[in-house]
């Protein structure tokens, strides 16, 4: 196995720096696929049939505070890597610690917001425009559960074994997958919620 | 749900498939465990992470569903051989057409292509292995899962049977009650996730395990047009994730993205599965290019006319081919501004394919020429698949196309382009490279009756469609009255399918006849040929290249041989090599088992099987397997017995 | 690299509030469409681009750097494409 000792430690083998190669073009699949949902929700939005339209069941605070969350745990988890690089790994574990849980505020948040509109009669089968809606939302939403399990399981990992090629290397490519959520994130705030309430 | 509803009843045909599916799973049992095989099939395939293995597994499967996909087709054939038959009735002739079409497509010429690029890239680039092996088999029984997910249909619950592009509003469940269109979106979801993860498998192979001095202008021409082709499955392939997935809400959870009413655009399934279906069409025919300029540049004797402009028009391929979908649907009634965009587009595309028919024609320019198998295949292939194209070029013009649109003229189009551009592709490319693989070659005259029949049968079965398609006879229409006068020339095409049928007999004939008789190679080269796969043994050792060569030209192996150029310049050094695994089988299985249940609703199963599908993840996460290594002596000893010294 | 202190994290972090806050412009003042739209258009996508370089490290990666911009710069002409293209056959196209 082929060591570069001058790269950080989830680059050093030649494996793991292909899988963070091959995570950035997963990625790039996964763009494509939030930009068809979006081009759905773009093209289905006015269409609400007998059901209510956006402007009259978007709530804009609840929306902000999952914001705050996402766009915050985005930070946190860029420390946790900052703090892996430099081989602590207890901030390391504190960071991540405080990442989950803000994603797991953040998603307790989104099922308390879907709980409302289908209590308000907005459910996926009410229209084409909330269909929509709660797939976009809702795949988003599972891409964040899947994180959550994901970044526990490396977590524990970690404190198992300590920062190794293998750990680190997956850490930080959680650190991708989770700093790309909130990309997404920013696109349903802007154009669902505020261009829905505009 | 009853029993005679679970099980698809009253059609004889069906009873004999069923008593054929038993009786052929029974003997697979009995054969293995009498011969004492399960250990090897077990050990050696089912757990296999080798990339040979999987390219063999891949095209085994390919070929058998181009067994499933050509019944069908003989099936559709029979039916309209004359006015009035009465072969099939209406839906069972819907399920039929809709079944071959995405046999054809997605369980046929995608893994035949895979299975190829499976076999050739880690070799053509010299590498050991693909970048993640174990990606590779999960990839692999994904696609398994789905491809028998989606053959017993036929059987259990009823077929699709709303065509192979699934129009909606005929594909939901008001329209379609049956769990047919269920089948159609899980199995071909399960498939699509695996043909995704290959997609990036082999992108950063190619971009990241290249021998040393092997620049990006070095590669051989079909490692280009497969990275060419994974670029487009990665962007391609999300979007029928997606378009699919919506289906699945449509149909079992009632939501409205495709309905008539509350909102719904039923059109927009159509223009989501085009957006995925027409850079798809250029996923099986890019390949395809490669491996003609690998086949045509071997057999002129010279190398490839125009390598870079090659490549300037894949690239430009892939991007185009993103920019036309819509004409498909020219008839939807749309304004013009859109189709006159989608006219242009669809014209441009044209323009890089015309410039590689030309490359290939300066090839063969003045080259010595050898007429094998896989070269007589190449050369049908450029004046058939210049017929498709002109055709293509005449549907492209909107105004026009109100006149083709979903006639016979479109079937006959579209078989012009995939057979010559695919399947004689595939063919050709499994005649090339299966000396490499098995250490012999498939006998050249049965391979050469095989290719005369398929290439003149094939153009008695599918010209007439021109015809027919002028004179107005639609696609998809399950019979006709003998005063449309369609009669004599669908006479003609079937009894050309019958020969089509005869030569794939004959094809597969050779491979067993070869098998038993065919003399074996002694070197590892017999086609005299250009790149670097033909640089180390036949069979292929399971580390591919004891020594990594040292790539310094195109053709490096050519100058190797002509010009004594050095290409294996290192010592013999300890190999690091994947360890086989059981998971990605039994995620396969796993993912089998929940797509069944999610088809027909069983949502306690389903949760229980998707919670296993998590759990295999895990398992997967918290493993630490960093293969094993192969030992100098070992190699030198495989080295050795390959080269048939005496020890 | 291995400086104690994260500016580039915490420069990225103040900048992603601020733009969402400047986002939220759109609904607390009444403007025409184009203006909102632009808004919302500019500060999406620098926040995307904050995430990509002060999060994500896109350019770090010396021996991938190329291929990563190519990545993605294909997946937003495709995602773009697919977003624009459908608008354009499913809703423009029939103005």
């Amino acid at each position: 196995m082929k060591i570069d000792k001058t790269l950080p430690l989830e680059y050093q083998t030649e494996e793991n720096s292909n899988r963070i190669f091959g995570f950035w073009i997963f990625l790039g699949a996964e763009i494509v696929l939030f930009s068809t949902l979006f081009a759905v929700y773009f093209t289905l939005w006015t269409r609400s049939g007998t059901g209510p339209s956006a402007a009259e069941i978007f709530q804009i605070k609840p929306v902000l505070l999952e914001t705050f969350l996402l766009l915050t745990s985005s930070f946190t988890c860029g420390l946790a890597i900052h703090a892996m690089r430099l081989g602590m790994k207890k901030p390391f574990m504190t960071f991540m610690a405080i990442t989950l849980l803000l994603g797991l505020g953040f998603l307790g948040i989104e099922i308390y917001e879907f709980v409302t509109y289908v209590h308000e009669g907005a459910t996926l089968q009410t229209s084409a425009f909330l269909s929509s809606l709660f797939v976009l939302l809702g795949t988003h939403g599972a891409h964040v559960t899947m994180g959550l399990l994901w970044g526990s399981g490396i977590m524990i990992q970690t404190q198992r074994e300590g920062f190794t090629h293998d750990t680190a290397n997956k850490s930080f490519i959680f650190s991708l997958y989770w700093h790309f959520l909130d990309v997404v994130w920013i696109f349903i705030f802007s154009f669902v919620y505020l261009k829905g309430l505009m | 749900m009853k029993w005679d509803e679970f099980f698809v009843t009253g059609e004889p045909m069906i009873y004999g498939a069923m008593a054929s599916i038993v009786l052929v799973s029974l003997a697979i049992l009995v054969g293995l465990t009498y011969f004492k095989k399960w250990g090897y099939l077990w050990r050696e395939w089912l757990t296999t992470v080798d990339h040979k293995k999987i390219g063999i597994m891949y095209i085994l499967s390919a070929l058998v569903m181009l067994f499933r996909g050509g019944v069908d087709a003989l099936m559709m054939r029979t039916q309209l051989a004359g006015p009035d038959m009465k072969f099939l009735d209406a839906q069972h002739y819907n399920e039929v057409f809709t079944t071959h079409g995405i046999i054809m497509i997605l369980f046929m010429a995608m893994p035949f292509i895979i299975g190829l690029m499976n076999v050739v890239i880690p070799l053509q680039i010299g590498a050991r292995d693909v970048a993640f092996p174990r990606l590779n088999a999960v990839s692999f029984w994904l696609f398994f899962s789905g491809a028998m997910l989606f053959n017993i249909s036929f059987v259990i619950g009823g077929s699709p049977d709303a065509g192979w592009t699934a129009y909606f509003p005929l594909a939901s469940l008001e329209l379609s009650p049956t769990v047919g269109n269920n089948f159609y979106s899980i199995a071909l979801q399960i498939a699509g996730i695996g043909t995704l993860m290959t997609g990036v498998n082999f992108i950063v192979t190619i971009l990241k395990m290249r021998a040393p001095g092997m620049k990006l202008m070095r590669m051989p021409m079909f490692t280009w047009s497969v990275l060419i082709t994974c670029v487009i499955i990665v962007f391609a392939f999300p979007v029928l994730t997606v378009a699919l997935a919506l289906m699945m809400f449509d149909r079992m959870f009632g939501a409205q993205f495709f309905t008539m009413a509350n909102g719904g655009m039923d059109m927009l399934w159509a223009n989501l599965f085009w957006v995925w279906g027409h850079p798809e069409v250029y996923i099986v025919v890019l390949p395809a290019f490669g491996i003609y300029s690998e086949i045509i540049s071997t057999f002129s004797r010279k190398n490839l006319y125009g390598y870079k402009s090659m490549v300037i028009s894949m690239v430009a391929i892939s991007l185009l081919s993103f920019l036309v979908w819509a004409h498909h649907f020219y008839t939807m009634g749309h304004g013009a501004m859109v189709n006159g965009f989608f006219s242009v587009t669809t014209m441009a595309i044209a323009i890089p394919t015309g410039v590689k028919i030309f490359n290939w024609l300066f090839t063969l320019h003045k080259g010595r020429i050898q007429f094998t198998t896989p070269m007589l295949y190449s050369l049908a292939f450029i004046p058939i698949f210049t017929i498709g194209g002109v055709t293509g070029v005449m549907l492209a013009m909107a105004s026009a196309d109100y006149q083709y649109h979903n006639t016979m003229f479109l079937v006959a189009h579209f078989h012009y382009v995939l057979i010559p551009g695919t399947v004689f592709a595939v063919i050709a490319g499994m005649y090339y490279w299966f000396p490499k693989l098995f250490g012999f070659r498939l006998n050249e005259r049965l391979g050469k009756l095989a290719f005369w029949l398929i290439a003149i049968c094939f153009n008695v079965t599918f010209l007439p469609l021109f015809f027919l398609g002028l004179k107005g006879m639609t696609r998809r229409m399950y019979t006709y009255s003998a005063s449309t006068g369609f009669g004599p020339l669908n006479l003609l095409a079937t009894i050309g399918s019958i020969g089509l049928a005869i030569g794939f007999a004959v094809l597969v004939y050779s491979i067993y006849w070869s098998f038993r008789y065919e003399p074996r190679d002694t070197t590892s080269d017999p086609w005299d040929a250009r790149t670097l796969e033909w640089a180390t043994h036949s069979p292929v050792p399971e580390y591919n290249f004891a020594v990594t060569p040292n790539v310094k030209s195109l053709d490096a192996f050519w100058f190797w041989k002509k010009d004594k150029q050095p290409l294996f310049e290192d010592k013999i050094e300890e190999i690091h090599m994947p360890n086989n695994n059981g998971q990605p089988f039994v995620l396969g299985v796993i993912f089998f088992f929940f797509g069944f249940f999610m088809i027909f609703s069983w949502w306690t199963p389903a949760i229980i099987s998707g919670i296993a599908i998590v759990v295999m993840l895990a398992v997967r996460s918290f493993e630490r397997d960093h293969g094993r290594h192969i030992s100098v002596k070992e190699i030198n000893k495989t080295e050795q017995q390959l080269r048939g010294d005496k020890a | 690299m291995k400086q104690l202190f994260p500016i580039r994290h915490v420069m990225g972090y103040v900048f992603s509030l601020i733009l969402s806050v400047v986002a939220l412009a759109v609904i607390v003042w009444d403007m025409s469409f184009t203006t909102a739209i632009t808004i919302l258009l500019i500060c999406a996508a620098i926040q995307a681009a904050v995430q990509l370089f002060m999060f994500m490290h896109i350019d770090e990666d010396k021996s991938n750097k190329a291929s990563n911009y190519t990545n993605i710069a294909y997946a937003l002409f495709v995602g773009l494409v697919t977003i624009f293209g459908t608008l354009f056959t499913m809703i423009w196209g029939y103005l």
